[in-house]
């Protein structure tokens, strides 16, 4: 290393280690306890900061102690061994990130299929990042291709023999994520770019070599650093952090995300709807305080549709548009009153989580939009037959018939419709 | 290929250069059309080869080697995919495979789409995405013309259309066929490379590439090598740019180009709708009565009514010239929706329309343009324009029925962002 490049490597070694070690104490008292897929996706997402302040803060900390490092020491010492171990935290940070996200779709429940109510939302109602989501989620089978990319790019990480071709695919595959972020309004742009910048400072150690070889086309020696034990014993450590590595944020990981894909995937609520009931429905009928409104295009108080899913949610529908939830960042709840999957996003039906007693026949509901948290609703209700259902209280009745609804999205387009 | 105008070439005509595929054969069937028998063009030619290596073999024991023959073949794949990859990639880099949705779509509920309408529409909301898209396709194949750049095109094209190839699939795009022929073009060119990649960095071992390149001594070998690379830079970098640029500023293929009456773009309730001179009150479940209209700023009107239309399934491609043919707004839209082309004529106030659907005039749901088009017979109304917002539309009705509707203008707003870049002049 000549004088400026040992100048700079003390620069990066600070600002990743910085970047990548868990100092922030604080973040991980929102990590979920346990030992399943929840937990590890979020260990696996720290970042010292959610912002690219935090990363200039950091920057400038780094460059004090690269000042006061290069005057401390100013021999002219190789760091190629802790530019090598450098390296070794920073591929398992990276592999860790991206394998989390890639077995989340290789198993796919971070996009899952849109649900009734999404299916019956005007495609300009939606914000883009939510529009983004689903349209992933009508085809499981890509969202699994997806999932197998990041996650063998992350395997690749795991040896320095496959290392560099591991970061060019991420460099890829998350350059594009980031885009996606910034183009679909997405909230993770700083996390993805989190991780090509690790991803960029990788494959640049070994720049190098691929343009020599495959560019100038010359004959290139393979890269010479290999690492040293001063123990025997130390090899034996790196081989059993190795293997906890694997064991946890694959295997571990793994079988959870698997599991959950299984029985419980995350994104929606687990507690069942009113059975046999799922469905959209036309409201036929919809008094209030005693007056009958008719069926209008420009009234804002009556109901057009509803949508009865087969959890406990249902969504309705009328002639004007709400302030949507604007999350769009991955989070794995555990609750069904978090789960805002279904909702967020969505600026033309309010959704109610309702708790249904099945001895009096009374839907309790409760808006599940956090700007409308003071919406509540005590409905009775009636199901004359299979396909009516009478929602009423004090001063609502309204009559809903479901609708014999095909969907394009879900027939294909492989034989002539008429719909 | 060859009905192209040599002498005044448009977009239409390098970009059909830039498509051409060799077609051997067409299953008739699902899978012919949608899945694995669809390369049946493929295992042909691969028959072929077969036999033609073996016939080769047979010919020319004595030869060695082909590196000269290998060095050309690759410059021919690399050329045939990197003009394919720059057409594509110019109608994405400016932004006009994947239009924004217009207003009819986007008052369509998403479950009303096909899954490949779903995909399209999803990268026409983000024209920068797509204008990134485009660079990322051009780069590709500007790298491939050039040997010393040729791998890094090849892994750019490979991964690129790896995701379209699968994309086509999962989304019944129907092109699957065309993008995975670019990846293995790609994949071809990769080839030589890999052993030594696999070499320098797996084994770790010292690595001498080999590479055979033919000698230009004379003169007219130079030339001619040094014409054709930079004419076929010329004319599918230079050239296709200013001609896709055109078409982006002023004929976007999938929208049509007439603009629409001045002031009439918008969506529209149908506040009142008389049958044969009859009110009749508007409901969801009406089959004659129209609920929604609208104009976009195009030449299109559409209105929705509660009574099931045939879909036309195609891609809403096949850069057709005439409006009337431009379906993408349609194609692989449920709703209960029609859409009418029309032409105005603003000193007598009077629409003629045609109806844009015209898939109970396609065989399945290919993307071939009709060429029917004189078996419809134009629709003749009125229109006025009382007060601003309102439009009063007055004719016959496809039954002969007269109709008489009075629209009126809704302040909609969208929750989704609207187009940061706008293709074509309205």
């Amino acid at each position: 290393m000549s004088g400026y490049q040992r100048i700079l490597f003390r620069f990066f070694f600070l600002y990743f280690v910085l970047q990548t070690l868990p100092f922030n104490f604080k973040y991980f008292e929102r990590v979920p306890a346990g030992i399943g897929y929840r937990t590890l996706f979020y260990i696996s997402r720290y970042m010292p900061g959610d912002n690219f302040a935090t990363w200039g803060i950091l920057a400038i900390i780094a460059l004090a102690g690269t000042i006061i490092w290069s005057l401390a020491d100013n021999k002219n010492r190789s760091y190629e061994q802790l530019y090598y171990w450098l390296r070794v935290l920073l591929r398992y940070r990276l592999a860790a990130g991206i394998i989390a996200y890639g077995l989340l779709k290789l198993f796919p429940q971070q996009l899952p299929f849109p649900s009734i109510s999404q299916l019956n939302t005007h495609y300009g109602d939606f914000t883009a990042w939510k529009l983004f989501a689903i349209s992933t989620g009508i085809v499981p089978s890509m969202e699994s291709f997806l999932g197998l990319v990041e996650t063998t790019a992350g395997l690749l990480l795991l040896s320095r023999r496959t290392a560099p071709i591991g970061a060019g695919i991420i460099l890829t595959f998350t350059g594009n994520v980031f885009l996606s972020n910034l183009a679909y309004e997405g909230g993770e742009y700083v996390y993805s770019l989190y991780l090509i910048s690790i991803a960029l400072f990788l494959i640049v150690y070994d720049l190098q070599r691929i343009i020599s070889l495959i560019s100038l086309q010359q004959a290139t020696a393979p890269d010479p650093v290999k690492p040293h034990f001063a123990k025997p014993w130390l090899r034996y450590l790196k081989i059993g952090l190795k293997a906890l590595f694997i064991f946890f944020f694959v295997g571990v990981y793994g079988v959870t995300a698997f599991a959950a894909y299984k029985k419980a995937p995350y994104q929606y609520p687990v507690q069942a709807g009113l059975p046999a009931a799922a469905g959209i429905y036309n409201v036929n009928e919809f008094t209030i305080n005693g007056t009958a409104l008719p069926y209008s295009l420009t009234d804002s108080i009556r109901w057009k549709d509803v949508v009865f899913e087969k959890w406990a949610t249902l969504s309705v529908r009328s002639n004007r548009t709400f302030t949507p939830d604007l999350s769009n960042t991955e989070e794995i709840y555990s609750n069904d009153a978090e789960r805002n999957f279904e909702s967020a996003g969505n600026a033309s039906r309010q959704f109610y989580a309702y708790v249904n007693d099945t001895a009096k026949h009374i839907l309790y509901l409760q808006n599940k939009n956090k700007h409308y948290k003071e919406d509540r609703l005590i409905l009775h209700y009636e199901r004359p037959d299979s396909s009516t259902i009478v929602l009423y209280n004090d001063s609502l009745h309204v009559v809903l018939h479901k609708l014999d609804k095909k969907y394009p999205l879900i027939i294909g387009r492989r034989k002539p419709l008429k719909l | 290929m060859f009905t192209t105008n040599w002498l005044r070439p448009g977009y239409r005509d390098v970009y059909d250069v830039a498509r051409f595929q060799p077609d051997f054969i067409n299953v008739n069937s699902e899978s012919g059309r949608w899945g694995i028998a669809s390369y049946a063009s493929w295992g042909i030619a691969l028959l072929v080869a077969i036999v033609g290596a073996l016939i080769w073999g047979w010919f020319d024991k004595k030869r060695k080697e082909y590196n000269l023959l290998y060095y050309w073949l690759r410059v021919i794949v690399r050329y045939r995919a990197g003009i394919g990859i720059i057409g594509f990639g110019f109608t994405k880099l400016f932004p006009v495979q994947m239009p924004y949705p217009s207003l009819s779509n986007l008052l369509t509920d998403f479950g009303d789409f096909t899954a490949q309408k779903i995909y399209w529409l999803s990268i026409g909301i983000v024209p920068w995405y797509q204008v990134f898209a485009g660079i990322v396709e051009v780069t590709a194949g500007v790298l491939l013309f050039f040997r010393r750049t040729a791998s890094i095109g090849a892994v750019l094209l490979a991964g690129a259309l790896a995701n379209i190839t699968f994309v086509n699939f999962a989304y019944d795009g129907g092109v699957h066929v065309y993008s995975a022929y670019f990846v293995l073009l790609a994949l071809f060119v990769l080839w030589y490379d890999v052993p030594a990649i696999y070499k320098l960095f797996v084994l770790q071992q010292y690595t001498v590439p080999v590479y055979h390149y033919p000698a230009f001594n004379k003169t007219w070998q130079r030339v001619s090598r040094w014409t054709l690379k930079w004419g076929a830079f010329f004319v599918f970098v230079v050239l296709l740019f200013y001609l896709q640029w055109w078409n982006y500023r002023y004929d976007p293929y999938k929208q049509p180009v007439h603009k629409a009456i001045a002031g009439t773009k918008g969506v529209y309730n149908v506040t009142e709708f008389r049958l044969n001179n009859k009110v009749i009150p508007y409901s969801p479940q009406d089959s004659l009565r129209w609920s929604q209209v609208t104009f976009e700023k195009w030449s299109t009107i559409t209105y929705q009514v509660n009574k099931a239309v045939k879909l036309d399934l195609s891609n809403g491609g096949g850069s057709p010239k005439e409006d009337i043919d431009r379906n993408f707004e349609l194609a692989g839209v449920a709703g209960r929706r029609r859409f009418f082309y029309y032409e105005a004529d603003t000193t007598s106030g009077t629409l003629t329309l045609r109806d844009k659907n015209r898939s109970a005039l396609r065989k399945g749901s290919t993307d071939r343009p009709n060429t029917k088009k004189e078996k419809d017979h134009p629709l003749v109304w009125h229109y006025e324009r009382p007060a601003p917002g309102r439009i009063i539309l007055y004719g016959l009705n496809d039954n002969k029925d007269s109709i008489y509707v009075i629209l009126d203008k809704v302040d909609k707003r969208y929750t989704l962002s609207e187009s940061t870049i706008e293709a074509g002049q309205y």
